[in-house]
């Protein structure tokens, strides 16, 4: 795999665990105040 | 407050992570190191804020041993929480950097090793938490696991140093290498601050989800009735 | 009664309750026995091999299924004998080092025990043993001392006995490290004080923790 390849892997990985992290945090502060 | 309207903090987490974003992809390529150098634009900056979130659950734990007031239970389990998440993408991001430059996912460097003695202990710290319904109960057993937790870090950091330190060989590529040109430096610079803004604005927003959980707990039961349980069967439940 | 008379009545008592049920020493301890005895046939016979590891393997062996020693039942009275000592007023520091102190002991032998086996089948180099007489109380007190606490932590917790395993480990590694170095360095003739001398900080800051942390402890029970 190329060096951007690695790159874009491991941007991929943090902000989609940030930005999954994140929409769950979102979606369960929605729920509780209801 | 119902509406989900983002607040400054949002606004500036957002702001300043997309601008890291940019300076990350933007600059020139390191010299020794070329486009892989760009991986430490997230590693550092997700290691530094699990080092943080660390203290913070320190902080968090010792605050309310001494004060008993839940703010700092709620503070504690946010951030151990947020620790978890930046640890995870720290070694992750490590071993997505590693494996193109050292050949091999893992390592036994002393630096990899305390990262994922730290990722076990919040993964503990955690599972603890979740094995306690009781929120005064579950808040003084999680601090004091906090502080030991805690209070072993040093132990653990020295004594892995000294393990490796019998097997390493003196050259090996270091992450964070002292000399970095000024707009690297700034681009790693602009990634941990803008890392610390969203650590920050996701702490508000954690903690606040913690206080609301907290308050459906203690809300009082809705009549006398339901006080009263229908005689069961069997053995006594606790 | 003074905390001492407390803690050596504790651990009066204890003693005899293990004794009773013979949950370490006629469980745990061939437990561990067994899976020295198995693990040759899990990476090879090779007596080259087995001579090298065995040390190693025997503190990951006596550091897994230690931890399984320090949540022994008698460890962990159920409820109404707990409640009974909470309102005897028996003060909760004592409860601690009795209960650490009665691992302690169990801890050494299963050390000895369970190190006699690992002579037998793995023939590691045996220069310097004698040092093992500091390696083995020093890490069975840190162990000890270690579960112990952990036990109070997770106490009351239904997956106790799953949990405490995850949170002894990380905080166990400098033990760990620091006894099988100290064996590593006897077998090739390095120096070995430092590692002691790390299993001695160890064990006093987790006897500093455990006693400063018992009366939190106890009085956060449900």
């Amino acid at each position: 795999m190329s060096d951007w390849g690695w790159v874009a892997f491991a941007y991929v990985v943090v902000f989609g665990t940030l930005g999954t992290y994140t929409a769950w945090l979102m979606t369960r502060l929605r729920r509780e105040r209801r | 407050m119902t509406n989900l309207r983002p607040t400054p903090l949002d606004l500036a987490a957002i702001g300043t992570l997309a601008t890291a974003l940019v300076a990350g992809l933007v600059v020139p390529p390191d010299a020794v190191q070329g486009d892989l150098q760009r991986i430490m634009y997230v590693h550092v900056p997700s290691a530094w804020l699990a080092y943080l979130a660390f203290v913070v659950t320190l902080v968090g734990s010792v605050a309310y041993l001494v004060t008993s007031r839940m703010k700092w239970d709620r503070i504690a389990a946010s951030s151990a929480e947020l620790g978890v998440v930046f640890t995870g993408l720290a070694l992750a991001t490590g071993m997505i950097w590693g494996k193109p430059v050292w050949g091999v996912w893992w390592t036994w460097d002393a630096r990899l090793v305390l990262t994922a003695v730290m990722f076990f202990v919040y993964l503990g710290y955690l599972a603890l938490r979740r094995s306690m319904p009781e929120p005064a109960v579950r808040a003084r057993r999680s601090a004091v696991f906090g502080v030991l937790a805690v209070v072993q870090v040093p132990i653990v950091h020295f004594s892995v140093i000294w393990w490796r330190s019998l097997h390493q060989p003196p050259t090996v590529l270091r992450p964070d290498e002292p000399q970095i040109d000024p707009p690297l430096l700034f681009a790693l610079l602009m990634s941990v601050a803008a890392f610390t803004v969203v650590y920050a604005a996701l702490m508000r927003h954690r903690i606040a989800l913690e206080a609301i959980q907290s308050e459906l707990e203690d809300a009082p039961e809705a009549v006398a009735g339901a006080a009263v349980r229908p005689p069961r069967l069997g053995g006594a439940d606790v | 009664m003074s905390f001492w008379r407390q803690t050596a009545a504790l651990v009066r008592a204890q003693t005899r309750s293990e004794t009773r049920t013979g949950e370490v020493l006629l469980v745990v301890l061939p437990f561990g026995a067994a899976a020295l005895f198995v693990i040759p046939m899990a990476v090879g016979a090779d007596s080259a091999l087995l001579q090298r590891v065995g040390p190693g393997l025997f503190w990951m062996v006596v550091l897994l299924f230690g931890i399984v020693v320090t949540q022994r039942r008698t460890a962990h009275p159920s409820g109404a004998r707990s409640d009974l000592l909470r309102m005897l007023a028996v003060d909760p520091a004592a409860r601690f080092t009795a209960t650490a102190v009665v691992n302690w002991a169990l801890l050494i032998a299963f050390e000895i025990v369970v190190g006699l086996v690992m002579i037998v089948l793995y023939d590691p180099v045996l220069t310097g043993w004698a040092w093992l007489v500091l390696v083995v109380p020093l890490s069975a007190a840190g162990l000890a001392l270690v579960g112990t606490l952990a036990g109070s932590i997770a106490d009351g917790a239904g997956v106790r006995t799953t949990l405490v395993p995850l949170l002894v480990l990380p905080v166990a590694i400098p033990l760990l490290l620091a006894a099988a170095q100290a064996t590593e360095g006897l077998r090739l003739g390095t120096g070995i004080l430092r590692w002691v001398l790390l299993l001695a900080i160890t064990d006093l800051v987790l006897a500093i923790a455990g006693v400063l942390t018992a009366r939190p402890l106890e009085e956060s029970d449900s």
